[in-house]
Protein backbone atom coordinates (compact mmCIF):
# COMPACT_ATOMS: atom_id res chain seq x y z
CA UNK A 1 0.00 0.00 0.00
CA UNK A 2 1.45 3.22 -0.99
CA UNK A 3 1.53 6.22 1.52
CA UNK A 4 -1.62 8.07 -0.37
CA UNK A 5 -3.47 4.77 -0.25
CA UNK A 6 -2.88 4.73 3.33
CA UNK A 7 -3.90 8.28 4.19
CA UNK A 8 -7.02 7.46 2.02
CA UNK A 9 -7.69 4.53 3.93
CA UNK A 10 -7.41 6.14 7.41
CA UNK A 11 -9.51 8.85 6.59
CA UNK A 12 -11.87 6.81 5.06
CA UNK A 13 -11.76 4.71 8.21
CA UNK A 14 -12.26 7.57 10.38
CA UNK A 15 -15.31 8.70 8.35
CA UNK A 16 -16.99 5.71 8.75
CA UNK A 17 -16.07 5.49 12.24
CA UNK A 18 -18.60 8.37 12.80
CA UNK A 19 -21.40 6.70 10.91
CA UNK A 20 -21.66 3.81 12.47
CA UNK A 21 -23.09 4.62 15.43
CA UNK A 22 -25.85 1.61 16.92
CA UNK A 23 -23.81 -0.43 14.57
CA UNK A 24 -21.23 -3.56 15.21
CA UNK A 25 -18.19 -2.17 12.58
CA UNK A 26 -17.92 -5.78 11.19
CA UNK A 27 -19.48 -8.97 11.52
CA UNK A 28 -18.24 -12.34 10.10
CA UNK A 29 -20.52 -14.97 9.29
CA UNK A 30 -18.89 -18.37 9.91
CA UNK A 31 -20.31 -21.23 7.20
CA UNK A 32 -18.28 -23.62 9.55
CA UNK A 33 -18.09 -26.77 6.70
CA UNK A 34 -19.44 -25.09 3.98
CA UNK A 35 -16.47 -22.73 4.00
CA UNK A 36 -12.37 -22.82 3.45
CA UNK A 37 -11.34 -22.78 7.37
CA UNK A 38 -8.04 -20.84 6.47
CA UNK A 39 -10.20 -17.83 5.23
CA UNK A 40 -12.16 -17.83 8.13
CA UNK A 41 -9.07 -17.54 10.09
CA UNK A 42 -7.49 -15.46 8.07
CA UNK A 43 -10.17 -12.18 8.07
CA UNK A 44 -11.03 -13.51 11.52
CA UNK A 45 -7.65 -12.54 12.88
CA UNK A 46 -6.99 -9.65 9.72
CA UNK A 47 -9.99 -7.49 11.46
CA UNK A 48 -11.37 -8.71 14.68
CA UNK A 49 -15.08 -9.14 13.50
CA UNK A 50 -17.75 -10.32 15.73
CA UNK A 51 -18.10 -14.01 14.64
CA UNK A 52 -21.65 -14.92 13.90
CA UNK A 53 -22.03 -18.82 13.21
CA UNK A 54 -24.46 -19.68 10.05
CA UNK A 55 -26.62 -21.86 11.50
CA UNK A 56 -27.92 -19.12 13.69
CA UNK A 57 -27.57 -16.22 11.90
CA UNK A 58 -29.26 -13.47 14.11
CA UNK A 59 -26.59 -10.97 12.47
CA UNK A 60 -26.59 -7.71 14.25
CA UNK A 61 -27.21 -4.32 12.47
CA UNK A 62 -23.63 -3.94 11.07
CA UNK A 63 -21.39 -1.44 8.89
CA UNK A 64 -19.88 -4.61 7.33
CA UNK A 65 -20.51 -8.06 6.61
CA UNK A 66 -18.00 -10.58 5.58
CA UNK A 67 -18.84 -13.83 4.12
CA UNK A 68 -15.16 -15.97 3.57
CA UNK A 69 -14.52 -18.65 1.05
CA UNK A 70 -18.13 -20.00 0.60
CA UNK A 71 -18.48 -23.70 -0.47
CA UNK A 72 -22.07 -23.57 0.11
CA UNK A 73 -24.33 -21.12 0.84
CA UNK A 74 -27.64 -22.53 2.28
CA UNK A 75 -30.97 -20.43 2.20
CA UNK A 76 -31.09 -19.66 6.07
CA UNK A 77 -27.11 -17.82 5.58
CA UNK A 78 -28.26 -15.86 2.06
CA UNK A 79 -31.27 -14.91 3.42
CA UNK A 80 -29.53 -13.45 6.72
CA UNK A 81 -27.27 -11.90 4.09
CA UNK A 82 -29.88 -9.96 2.39
CA UNK A 83 -30.92 -8.73 5.30
CA UNK A 84 -27.82 -7.34 5.91
CA UNK A 85 -27.54 -5.90 3.01
CA UNK A 86 -30.91 -4.07 2.80
CA UNK A 87 -30.09 -2.45 6.00
CA UNK A 88 -27.27 -0.70 4.72
CA UNK A 89 -23.92 -2.86 5.34
CA UNK A 90 -21.34 -3.57 2.58
CA UNK A 91 -21.24 -7.17 2.45
CA UNK A 92 -17.61 -9.42 1.08
CA UNK A 93 -19.27 -12.27 -0.22
CA UNK A 94 -16.45 -14.48 -1.20
CA UNK A 95 -16.69 -17.96 -3.64
CA UNK A 96 -14.68 -20.95 -2.81
CA UNK A 97 -17.24 -22.40 -6.08
CA UNK A 98 -14.07 -23.18 -7.79
CA UNK A 99 -13.30 -26.44 -5.26
CA UNK A 100 -16.38 -27.93 -5.65
CA UNK A 101 -17.41 -30.47 -8.36
CA UNK A 102 -20.00 -29.53 -10.69
CA UNK A 103 -22.95 -30.13 -8.83
CA UNK A 104 -22.24 -28.63 -5.89
CA UNK A 105 -21.01 -25.97 -7.88
CA UNK A 106 -24.61 -25.63 -9.34
CA UNK A 107 -26.03 -25.30 -6.01
CA UNK A 108 -24.31 -22.51 -5.15
CA UNK A 109 -24.68 -21.21 -8.34
CA UNK A 110 -28.41 -20.86 -7.88
CA UNK A 111 -28.23 -19.57 -4.73
CA UNK A 112 -26.27 -16.99 -6.00
CA UNK A 113 -28.70 -15.87 -8.83
CA UNK A 114 -31.90 -16.49 -6.65
CA UNK A 115 -30.81 -14.65 -3.89
CA UNK A 116 -28.19 -12.37 -4.72
CA UNK A 117 -28.65 -11.64 -8.83
CA UNK A 118 -24.71 -12.86 -9.26
CA UNK A 119 -24.58 -14.72 -12.59
CA UNK A 120 -21.36 -17.33 -11.80
CA UNK A 121 -19.57 -18.95 -14.71
CA UNK A 122 -18.14 -22.33 -14.31
CA UNK A 123 -14.96 -22.19 -11.92
CA UNK A 124 -11.42 -22.22 -13.81
CA UNK A 125 -8.09 -23.37 -13.08
CA UNK A 126 -6.08 -21.02 -13.53
CA UNK A 127 -2.48 -22.81 -13.66
CA UNK A 128 -0.49 -23.21 -14.93
CA UNK A 129 0.53 -19.86 -15.68
CA UNK A 130 2.90 -17.21 -16.24
CA UNK A 131 2.25 -14.89 -13.10
CA UNK A 132 0.33 -15.07 -10.23
CA UNK A 133 -1.83 -12.61 -9.47
CA UNK A 134 -5.27 -11.17 -10.09
CA UNK A 135 -5.37 -7.56 -11.01
CA UNK A 136 -7.97 -5.45 -8.82
CA UNK A 137 -8.86 -2.09 -10.04
CA UNK A 138 -11.08 -1.03 -6.86
CA UNK A 139 -10.53 0.58 -4.28
CA UNK A 140 -7.18 0.84 -5.09
CA UNK A 141 -5.24 -0.96 -8.19
CA UNK A 142 -3.30 -3.54 -6.52
CA UNK A 143 -1.57 -7.57 -7.66
CA UNK A 144 -3.17 -9.89 -5.30
CA UNK A 145 -2.33 -13.72 -5.21
CA UNK A 146 -4.58 -15.86 -7.34
CA UNK A 147 -6.10 -18.34 -5.60
CA UNK A 148 -5.55 -21.71 -7.94
CA UNK A 149 -9.17 -21.48 -9.13
CA UNK A 150 -11.64 -18.84 -9.65
CA UNK A 151 -15.37 -18.28 -10.54
CA UNK A 152 -15.54 -15.96 -13.15
CA UNK A 153 -18.82 -13.91 -13.51
CA UNK A 154 -20.86 -13.51 -16.26
CA UNK A 155 -22.52 -10.89 -17.88
CA UNK A 156 -24.52 -8.62 -15.62
CA UNK A 157 -25.18 -5.00 -13.28
CA UNK A 158 -22.10 -3.89 -11.52
CA UNK A 159 -19.33 -2.58 -11.18
CA UNK A 160 -16.12 -5.60 -12.14
CA UNK A 161 -13.40 -4.69 -9.55
CA UNK A 162 -10.82 -7.33 -10.56
CA UNK A 163 -9.75 -9.59 -13.55
CA UNK A 164 -7.57 -12.23 -14.08
CA UNK A 165 -6.75 -13.62 -17.55
CA UNK A 166 -8.94 -11.24 -19.16
CA UNK A 167 -11.81 -13.10 -16.91
CA UNK A 168 -13.95 -10.69 -14.35
CA UNK A 169 -13.93 -12.29 -10.86
CA UNK A 170 -14.73 -9.87 -8.68
CA UNK A 171 -17.90 -7.30 -8.28
CA UNK A 172 -19.09 -4.40 -6.59
CA UNK A 173 -22.73 -3.46 -6.79
CA UNK A 174 -25.71 -1.35 -4.49
CA UNK A 175 -27.80 -3.73 -3.27
CA UNK A 176 -31.24 -3.04 -1.02
CA UNK A 177 -29.39 -0.12 1.24
CA UNK A 178 -26.15 -1.32 1.02
CA UNK A 179 -23.30 -2.68 -0.85
CA UNK A 180 -22.74 -5.99 -2.44
CA UNK A 181 -18.94 -6.78 -3.24
CA UNK A 182 -18.19 -10.67 -4.66
CA UNK A 183 -15.07 -11.92 -4.52
CA UNK A 184 -14.41 -14.95 -7.16
CA UNK A 185 -11.17 -15.75 -6.08
CA UNK A 186 -10.89 -15.91 -2.54
CA UNK A 187 -8.52 -13.44 -0.27
CA UNK A 188 -8.86 -14.74 3.10
CA UNK A 189 -6.26 -17.62 2.42
CA UNK A 190 -3.83 -14.94 1.47
CA UNK A 191 -4.73 -12.70 4.77
CA UNK A 192 -4.46 -15.87 6.68
CA UNK A 193 -0.87 -16.57 5.49
CA UNK A 194 0.03 -12.84 6.16
CA UNK A 195 0.12 -11.40 2.57
CA UNK A 196 0.49 -7.53 3.76
CA UNK A 197 -1.05 -6.15 0.02
CA UNK A 198 -4.09 -8.80 0.62
CA UNK A 199 -4.71 -7.08 4.09
CA UNK A 200 -3.89 -3.37 2.64
CA UNK A 201 -6.45 -4.20 -0.52
CA UNK A 202 -9.22 -5.79 1.85
CA UNK A 203 -9.03 -2.77 4.49
CA UNK A 204 -9.32 -0.53 2.04
CA UNK A 205 -12.50 -2.01 1.04
CA UNK A 206 -13.89 -2.25 4.20
CA UNK A 207 -12.91 1.47 4.86
CA UNK A 208 -15.38 1.93 2.14
CA UNK A 209 -18.25 1.12 4.33
CA UNK A 210 -20.75 3.72 5.12
CA UNK B 1 22.78 -47.59 15.52
CA UNK B 2 20.71 -50.48 13.34
CA UNK B 3 21.04 -50.67 9.61
CA UNK B 4 18.08 -50.58 7.65
CA UNK B 5 16.91 -50.15 4.11
CA UNK B 6 13.82 -49.43 1.89
CA UNK B 7 11.78 -52.06 0.47
CA UNK B 8 11.34 -49.97 -2.70
CA UNK B 9 14.84 -50.78 -3.27
CA UNK B 10 13.74 -54.24 -3.73
CA UNK B 11 14.00 -55.15 -7.63
CA UNK B 12 10.57 -54.86 -8.93
CA UNK B 13 10.75 -58.02 -10.53
CA UNK B 14 11.55 -60.02 -6.89
CA UNK B 15 8.69 -59.30 -5.09
CA UNK B 16 8.21 -58.96 -1.11
CA UNK B 17 9.69 -61.63 0.52
CA UNK B 18 12.60 -62.66 -2.22
CA UNK B 19 13.20 -58.94 -1.20
CA UNK B 20 13.50 -59.66 2.41
CA UNK B 21 15.67 -62.57 2.16
CA UNK B 22 17.91 -60.44 0.07
CA UNK B 23 17.70 -57.47 2.80
CA UNK B 24 18.98 -60.05 5.39
CA UNK B 25 21.34 -61.72 4.12
CA UNK B 26 22.96 -58.51 2.80
CA UNK B 27 23.72 -57.90 7.03
CA UNK B 28 20.61 -55.51 7.49
CA UNK B 29 18.70 -55.35 10.87
CA UNK B 30 15.81 -53.93 9.21
CA UNK B 31 13.32 -52.46 6.54
CA UNK B 32 11.69 -49.50 5.67
CA UNK B 33 8.17 -49.63 4.26
CA UNK B 34 7.13 -47.54 1.80
CA UNK B 35 3.44 -47.29 1.46
CA UNK B 36 2.14 -46.84 -1.97
CA UNK B 37 5.41 -47.49 -3.39
CA UNK B 38 5.41 -50.80 -3.26
CA UNK B 39 2.53 -53.41 -4.79
CA UNK B 40 2.41 -55.46 -1.27
CA UNK B 41 1.93 -51.67 0.60
CA UNK B 42 -0.90 -49.43 -0.79
CA UNK B 43 -3.18 -47.08 1.32
CA UNK B 44 -5.96 -49.82 0.24
CA UNK B 45 -3.71 -53.14 2.45
CA UNK B 46 -5.84 -53.91 4.94
CA UNK B 47 -4.91 -54.03 8.67
CA UNK B 48 -5.04 -57.98 8.47
CA UNK B 49 -2.71 -57.98 5.19
CA UNK B 50 -0.45 -55.22 6.85
CA UNK B 51 0.06 -57.56 9.70
CA UNK B 52 0.88 -60.51 7.26
CA UNK B 53 3.89 -58.28 6.14
CA UNK B 54 5.03 -57.86 10.06
CA UNK B 55 4.88 -61.39 10.38
CA UNK B 56 6.83 -62.30 6.97
CA UNK B 57 9.15 -59.39 8.04
CA UNK B 58 10.05 -60.73 11.31
CA UNK B 59 10.49 -64.23 10.24
CA UNK B 60 12.85 -62.89 7.88
CA UNK B 61 14.92 -62.10 10.87
CA UNK B 62 14.27 -58.14 10.81
CA UNK B 63 11.77 -55.72 12.28
CA UNK B 64 10.60 -52.74 10.45
CA UNK B 65 12.91 -49.59 10.91
CA UNK B 66 9.84 -46.98 10.13
CA UNK B 67 6.80 -46.33 7.52
CA UNK B 68 7.79 -44.24 4.92
CA UNK B 69 5.78 -42.56 2.07
CA UNK B 70 6.10 -40.96 -1.31
CA UNK B 71 2.14 -40.10 -1.71
CA UNK B 72 2.46 -36.53 -0.34
CA UNK B 73 4.39 -35.62 -3.58
CA UNK B 74 0.98 -36.12 -4.98
CA UNK B 75 -1.25 -35.01 -2.31
CA UNK B 76 0.55 -32.48 -0.36
CA UNK B 77 -0.47 -31.24 3.25
CA UNK B 78 0.06 -28.02 1.50
CA UNK B 79 -2.28 -27.96 -0.89
CA UNK B 80 -4.80 -25.63 -1.56
CA UNK B 81 -7.72 -28.08 -2.13
CA UNK B 82 -9.21 -29.18 1.32
CA UNK B 83 -9.94 -32.61 -0.54
CA UNK B 84 -6.25 -32.92 -1.56
CA UNK B 85 -5.60 -31.88 2.19
CA UNK B 86 -7.86 -34.18 3.90
CA UNK B 87 -6.34 -37.24 1.74
CA UNK B 88 -2.81 -36.36 2.99
CA UNK B 89 -3.87 -36.31 6.62
CA UNK B 90 -5.37 -39.54 6.26
CA UNK B 91 -2.13 -40.87 5.00
CA UNK B 92 0.06 -39.67 7.92
CA UNK B 93 -2.81 -41.00 9.81
CA UNK B 94 -2.51 -44.45 7.75
CA UNK B 95 0.88 -44.57 8.13
CA UNK B 96 0.33 -44.00 12.36
CA UNK B 97 -1.71 -46.91 12.08
CA UNK B 98 0.04 -49.16 10.33
CA UNK B 99 3.39 -48.09 12.09
CA UNK B 100 2.00 -49.63 14.78
CA UNK B 101 0.77 -52.50 13.36
CA UNK B 102 4.07 -53.48 12.36
CA UNK B 103 5.52 -52.82 15.92
CA UNK B 104 7.65 -49.52 14.82
CA UNK B 105 7.26 -46.17 16.40
CA UNK B 106 8.25 -43.66 13.53
CA UNK B 107 7.08 -42.63 10.45
CA UNK B 108 8.26 -40.17 7.20
CA UNK B 109 6.18 -37.18 6.06
CA UNK B 110 7.47 -34.96 3.77
CA UNK B 111 5.77 -32.08 5.08
CA UNK B 112 5.12 -29.44 2.20
CA UNK B 113 5.69 -28.22 -1.30
CA UNK B 114 5.92 -24.84 -1.93
CA UNK B 115 5.52 -24.12 -5.80
CA UNK B 116 4.94 -21.41 -8.52
CA UNK B 117 1.68 -21.67 -7.72
CA UNK B 118 1.56 -22.49 -3.94
CA UNK B 119 3.91 -19.66 -1.89
CA UNK B 120 5.75 -20.10 0.47
CA UNK B 121 3.91 -18.78 3.27
CA UNK B 122 0.62 -20.33 2.80
CA UNK B 123 2.55 -23.51 2.69
CA UNK B 124 4.55 -22.78 6.38
CA UNK B 125 1.12 -21.90 7.67
CA UNK B 126 -1.08 -25.25 6.20
CA UNK B 127 1.89 -27.67 7.38
CA UNK B 128 1.08 -26.13 11.25
CA UNK B 129 -1.94 -26.60 10.73
CA UNK B 130 -1.59 -29.93 9.36
CA UNK B 131 0.88 -31.30 12.00
CA UNK B 132 -0.45 -30.21 15.29
CA UNK B 133 -3.34 -32.48 15.31
CA UNK B 134 -1.83 -35.36 13.37
CA UNK B 135 1.18 -34.63 16.32
CA UNK B 136 -1.08 -35.48 18.79
CA UNK B 137 -2.35 -38.37 17.48
CA UNK B 138 1.24 -39.63 17.05
CA UNK B 139 1.37 -39.15 20.57
CA UNK B 140 -1.18 -41.01 21.63
CA UNK B 141 -0.05 -43.71 19.21
CA UNK B 142 3.17 -43.66 20.53
CA UNK B 143 4.78 -42.93 17.08
CA UNK B 144 7.03 -40.25 15.88
CA UNK B 145 6.28 -38.56 12.59
CA UNK B 146 9.88 -37.19 11.11
CA UNK B 147 9.54 -34.72 8.48
CA UNK B 148 11.89 -35.03 5.85
CA UNK B 149 14.16 -32.28 5.07
CA UNK B 150 13.47 -32.62 1.11
CA UNK B 151 15.18 -28.95 0.91
CA UNK B 152 15.68 -28.22 -3.04
CA UNK B 153 12.81 -30.90 -4.34
CA UNK B 154 10.58 -29.14 -1.60
CA UNK B 155 11.74 -25.68 -1.65
CA UNK B 156 10.72 -25.28 1.74
CA UNK B 157 12.95 -25.59 5.04
CA UNK B 158 16.22 -25.07 3.42
CA UNK B 159 18.25 -24.30 6.41
CA UNK B 160 18.51 -25.83 9.75
CA UNK B 161 17.56 -22.94 11.45
CA UNK B 162 14.76 -22.70 9.32
CA UNK B 163 13.50 -26.83 10.03
CA UNK B 164 14.34 -25.62 14.01
CA UNK B 165 12.26 -22.87 14.16
CA UNK B 166 9.49 -24.70 12.14
CA UNK B 167 9.48 -27.43 14.48
CA UNK B 168 9.60 -24.98 17.29
CA UNK B 169 6.49 -23.56 15.51
CA UNK B 170 4.31 -26.70 15.45
CA UNK B 171 5.54 -27.24 19.04
CA UNK B 172 4.53 -31.05 19.56
CA UNK B 173 7.24 -33.46 20.99
CA UNK B 174 5.86 -36.32 18.58
CA UNK B 175 7.26 -34.04 15.38
CA UNK B 176 10.63 -34.04 14.48
CA UNK B 177 12.58 -34.22 11.43
CA UNK B 178 13.73 -37.19 9.50
CA UNK B 179 17.01 -36.19 8.54
CA UNK B 180 18.19 -37.36 5.12
CA UNK B 181 21.98 -36.28 5.02
CA UNK B 182 21.86 -36.45 1.14
CA UNK B 183 19.12 -33.65 0.15
CA UNK B 184 21.11 -30.74 1.91
CA UNK B 185 22.95 -30.50 -1.82
CA UNK B 186 25.32 -27.57 -1.75
CA UNK B 187 22.89 -25.25 0.70
CA UNK B 188 24.50 -26.23 3.42
CA UNK B 189 26.35 -29.45 5.47
CA UNK B 190 24.73 -32.37 7.03
CA UNK B 191 26.70 -32.44 10.03
CA UNK B 192 25.70 -29.28 11.23
CA UNK B 193 21.90 -30.29 10.44
CA UNK B 194 22.72 -32.96 13.10
CA UNK B 195 23.90 -30.86 15.27
CA UNK B 196 21.28 -28.15 15.02
CA UNK B 197 18.79 -31.09 15.94
CA UNK B 198 19.91 -33.82 17.73
CA UNK B 199 17.39 -35.17 19.72
CA UNK B 200 14.48 -34.15 17.74
CA UNK B 201 15.98 -36.78 14.83
CA UNK B 202 13.66 -39.03 14.65
CA UNK B 203 15.55 -41.30 12.00
CA UNK B 204 18.40 -41.00 9.53
CA UNK B 205 18.44 -41.69 5.07
CA UNK B 206 21.92 -42.18 4.30
CA UNK B 207 22.98 -41.55 0.99
CA UNK B 208 25.72 -39.47 -0.37
CA UNK B 209 25.55 -36.61 -3.12
CA UNK B 210 27.38 -35.03 -6.22
CA UNK B 211 27.02 -31.49 -5.19
CA UNK B 212 27.52 -29.99 -8.56
CA UNK B 213 25.73 -31.95 -10.94
CA UNK B 214 22.06 -31.75 -11.72
CA UNK B 215 19.27 -32.22 -9.74
CA UNK B 216 17.18 -35.55 -9.40
CA UNK B 217 15.63 -38.33 -11.21
CA UNK B 218 17.33 -38.50 -14.31
CA UNK B 219 20.18 -36.07 -13.88
CA UNK B 220 20.55 -37.71 -10.15
CA UNK B 221 22.88 -35.86 -7.88
CA UNK B 222 22.46 -38.82 -5.23
CA UNK B 223 25.16 -41.91 -5.24
CA UNK B 224 26.47 -44.91 -3.21
CA UNK B 225 28.13 -43.98 0.03
CA UNK B 226 31.10 -42.12 0.19
CA UNK B 227 31.25 -41.25 -3.99
CA UNK B 228 29.59 -38.10 -3.52
CA UNK B 229 31.09 -34.94 -1.38
CA UNK B 230 29.52 -35.31 2.12
CA UNK B 231 32.09 -35.12 4.41
CA UNK B 232 31.61 -38.88 6.01
CA UNK B 233 33.80 -38.58 8.94
CA UNK B 234 32.03 -35.54 10.42
CA UNK B 235 28.85 -36.84 9.99
CA UNK B 236 29.88 -39.84 11.92
CA UNK B 237 31.42 -37.26 14.62
CA UNK B 238 28.29 -34.85 14.58
CA UNK B 239 25.89 -38.62 15.27
CA UNK B 240 28.45 -39.33 18.06
CA UNK B 241 28.30 -35.50 19.88
CA UNK B 242 24.55 -35.84 19.50
CA UNK B 243 24.83 -39.65 21.06
CA UNK B 244 22.29 -40.59 17.79
CA UNK B 245 22.09 -44.16 18.45
CA UNK B 246 18.93 -45.01 16.14
CA UNK B 247 17.98 -46.81 12.68
CA UNK B 248 20.25 -45.38 9.21
CA UNK B 249 18.18 -46.25 6.58
CA UNK B 250 19.64 -46.44 3.00
CA UNK B 251 18.16 -44.59 0.56
CA UNK B 252 19.99 -45.01 -2.98
CA UNK B 253 17.76 -42.86 -5.76
CA UNK B 254 20.60 -44.75 -8.45
CA UNK B 255 20.43 -48.32 -8.99
CA UNK B 256 22.63 -50.67 -10.31
CA UNK B 257 22.27 -51.31 -13.54
CA UNK B 258 23.43 -54.93 -13.21
CA UNK B 259 23.77 -57.16 -10.49
CA UNK B 260 21.12 -55.19 -8.68
CA UNK B 261 21.16 -57.22 -5.22
CA UNK B 262 25.20 -56.21 -5.04
CA UNK B 263 24.38 -52.69 -4.35
CA UNK B 264 22.06 -54.08 -1.11
CA UNK B 265 25.89 -55.93 0.21
CA UNK B 266 27.67 -52.74 -0.64
CA UNK B 267 25.63 -50.34 0.92
CA UNK B 268 25.20 -52.69 4.00
CA UNK B 269 29.38 -52.89 4.03
CA UNK B 270 29.49 -49.24 3.45
CA UNK B 271 27.12 -48.62 6.44
CA UNK B 272 29.15 -50.84 8.67
CA UNK B 273 31.87 -48.45 8.15
CA UNK B 274 30.25 -45.67 8.91
CA UNK B 275 29.17 -47.14 12.28
CA UNK B 276 32.35 -47.99 13.23
CA UNK B 277 34.09 -45.39 12.34
CA UNK B 278 37.09 -46.90 9.87
CA UNK B 279 36.47 -44.02 7.70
Amino acid sequence: MTRRQFLATTAAAVSAGNRLRGRVPCVLLDLQRDSLRESVAGYAAGFQPRVVRADMPEIPPCAVLLVPAALEISPLAARAIVRCLHAGATAILESAAGFLDERAFCAQRTVLQDYFDINAEPPVQLWPRQTPYVDYLWPYAAKLRDFSRVVPLGGQAGERIAWVDRLPVALKRGSGRGTLIFLGSPLGPALWAGDVEARGWVSAVLATAS
Amino acid sequence: MKKSIGDNMIPKDWGFDRGLDLIKKAGFDGIELWLGDVPWFQMSTSDSEVRELRRKVENAGLVVSNVSTGLHWGSPLSARDPRVRAQAARIVERQIETARLLGSDAILVVAGLVTDEVPYNEVYQRCLDALRPLGEAATRAGVKIGCENCNSEQRFLISPREFWQFLNDVNRPAVGIHLDVGNIHDTGFAEQWIEMHGPRITRIHLKDVLKHRGRCGDQSVYTNLFLGDNNWPAIRAALTKVGYDGWLIAEMEARYRYAPDQQFYDTAQAMDRLISGRL
